[in-house]
């Protein structure tokens, strides 16, 4: 198989022939911007591109290119005059990413129009075939607009874990979704540190007035979850139903077989894992864990205290 | 030969090969572009064989349509040719704010590990690179190697292959949407229309037939996934919850727009919602820890209360 490297140059050569052809005295600078081209590399191109042509490969039969003063030349390429069509692997992900800033309502009018653009191209009449939907929850917009503008603001938050709301004065740098979640990437001036905090668990945005400089790098959002040595563990069985948790926690794969999967299961608290049990019901089984024991049973009493006959 | 030379020469055969493969108008044999083409004049069969397969390959990772096609009526030999017309992308007519809005789109959204859409984007005009300083990203779910096969298939109404829940599927693929962190496949297998997760989907292919089957009209793929875990299911009951004070929040913001809310002071808010599905719904409300009480209808009640007191 040929690098990815040579279908990338390939790519680009076939993509920027066709442009040049359709625009006539092309300048430099702008086939280089465009293509993200150097002014070298382009040379390179257009030197390869004058070797090339038709059977008999004389005068006539090649392809010209050059550069011309600050021009793009190229002539006797007519057979390179349209852009290769897209892949479709190509044409989901321009869609996609597409849609789903569409759907986020953050996007500028140009985004929707050329979504419309694509779409009629690609898809023709089958317009509603496609769907991306991110559905942002309240106070994403109010974040981001925070984190353009390095704005402090003071947030109220309920912990996904324990459940405990606290305030805090937080810098939002970016913020992010994945997983069907959304999340708000901020240095946490209550904890001295970065934090990421899923934004449906937080309740109110309060712009405090404050300004803040955002690292001049923001690191890449991840969530994945690193377990501490304080950390409680416990040993859990999912049959089939439940196989899902292993995609969304951070756990750690004991066994796969005909029974179902056997994980282990680390949380800051072990009230995380007792609330993800009774959730899962009769799909899940504790094996081992004797912390996680006794809050499961305690989270059922006091559960089950609702419910009990009227005193 | 230094690598960048290699580089050149495979880039040189191919637009030599391209050019003549797009002028032709007919298909042409292995032998005759190993005879005719510049850079495909090897010593042995074994070398051109080699050369050219890996030719092919890349041709089509671009997007390019390479067929084999029968070069008379006999159909003794076959040679290879690219259709002009299913060759080239058709102008959308993007204008130059269009391109930078996509770059930007691409540049904040990913669909998993991909980022093809760069390449793709210099198929239609380029744009002016300027570094995103936007606060925001995106991941549109891994494993979306499968989801250009599926894709395939919606654009060009294929039937798309694959393996589901230890069985092999054959479905007509009506829509391709993405919720919750999510794709779903919307497809009928037989007549009937179902919806398939894919992450849980496995060797997928998209049948050679385009055109194979019509999608019903006014088909709407979105419609088809619901928006909880609750309303997917098969009964049909209304239940009514009363939500602590300090959960009342996020019981708002979950329940949205999907069953009434009424005010009971103190804080305390009484829902009353539809329940299709009533294992997810008691799994959903037992995240609410004992801040939620499910008031009715009494059989919805009693499954709440045995699920919980099971093993205690």
């Amino acid at each position: 198989m040929s690098s990815p490297r040579t279908a990338k140059r390939l790519n680009r050569i076939l993509a920027m022939l066709p442009w040049v052809i359709a625009n006539t005295g092309a300048g430099v600078d702008e086939v280089c911007e465009r293509f993200g081209y150097t002014r070298r590399e382009l040379a390179a191109d257009l030197d390869l591109v004058f070797v090339c042509g038709l059977p008999g490969y004389g005068p006539g039969d090649l392809m010209v290119a050059y550069i011309d003063e600050d021009e793009v030349v190229v002539e006797l390429a007519d057979y390179f005059a349209s852009p290769v069509r897209l892949t479709p692997p190509e044409a989901l992900s321009l869609l996609a990413a597409g849609m789903a800033l569409v759907s986020t309502a953050q996007a500028p009018p140009a985004l929707e129009s050329a979504v419309t653009k694509l779409q009629e191209v690609i898809l023709g009449d089958d317009q509603e075939a496609l769907v991306v939907d991110l559905s942002e929850p309240p106070l994403v917009g109010e974040l981001r607009t925070a984190a353009a503008n390095g704005a402090v603001v003071n947030i109220v938050y309920t912990a996904v874990g324990s459940g405990e709301t606290s305030e805090r004065d937080v810098e939002p740098w970016a913020v992010f979704t994945t997983l069907g979640n959304w999340y708000v990437r901020a240095f946490c001036r209550l904890a001295a540190a970065e934090r990421v905090f899923r934004i449906d668990r937080i309740r109110e945005v309060t712009v405090t007035g404050d300004v803040f400089t955002p690292p001049e790098e923001i690191p890449e959002p991840e969530i994945g979850y690193t377990p501490r040595e304080e950390d409680v563990r416990a040993l859990i069985l999912l049959r089939d139903r439940a196989r899902w948790v292993a995609e969304y926690f951070p756990v750690e794969t004991v066994t796969d077989d005909t029974q179902g999967l056997v994980v282990r299961f680390s949380a800051s608290d072990p009230l995380v894992i007792a609330r993800l049990l009774i959730r899962l019901g009769r799909t899940a089984e504790l094996l081992e864990g004797d912390d996680v024991e006794v809050v499961l049973a305690a989270l059922k009493t006091r559960i089950l205290a609702r419910y009990a006959p009227a005193r | 030969m230094s690598n960048v030379l290699a580089v050149q020469k495979v880039i040189e055969r191919i637009l030599n090969l391209l050019a003549f493969l797009l002028t032709a108008g007919r298909p042409v044999t292995a032998d005759e572009i190993r005879a005719t083409v510049a850079g495909y004049d090897q010593p042995t069969d074994d070398a051109f064989h080699r050369m050219f397969e890996r030719d092919k390959d890349l041709l089509r990772r671009l997007g390019i349509p390479l067929e084999l096609a029968p070069t008379d009526g006999w159909q003794v030999e076959h040679g290879y040719m690219v259709d002009r017309e299913a060759y080239a992308l058709p102008d959308p007519g993007l204008t130059d704010d269009e391109r930078a809005a996509l770059w930007l789109a691409a540049e904040v959204v990913r669909l998993g590990g991909h980022a093809s859409a760069p390449d793709a984007l210099l198929k239609l005009g380029g744009a002016p690179v300027t570094a995103s300083t936007e606060p925001l990203a995106a991941s549109l779910a891994e494993g979306s190697a499968d989801l250009g096969t599926v894709f395939l298939g919606l654009a060009e109404r294929r039937f798309v292959l694959f393996g589901y829940r230890d069985k092999r599927r054959r479905v007509a693929p009506y829509g391709l949407v993405h919720r919750r962190g999510h794709w779903y496949l919307v497809g009928a297998e037989g007549d009937q229309v179902k919806v398939f997760r894919m992450d849980k989907t496995s060797d997928v292919t998209a049948d050679d037939q385009a055109d194979a089957f019509a999608r019903p009209e006014g088909f709407r793929a979105a419609d088809a996934i619901p928006d909880t875990p609750w309303e997917a299911g098969g009964e049909d009951l209304v239940a009514t919850v009363r939500f602590d004070s300090d959960m009342a929040w996020w019981a708002r913001r979950q329940i949205g727009n999907r069953g009434t809310l009424e005010e009971e002071g103190d804080g305390v808010i009484v829902a009353t919602m539809p329940v299709a599905n009533p294992e997810a719904f008691i799994g959903w409300l037992l995240s609410f820890d004992d801040r939620a009480v499910l008031v009715g209808p009494p059989e919805l009640r009693k499954r709440l209360v045995d699920r919980v007191a099971e093993g205690i």
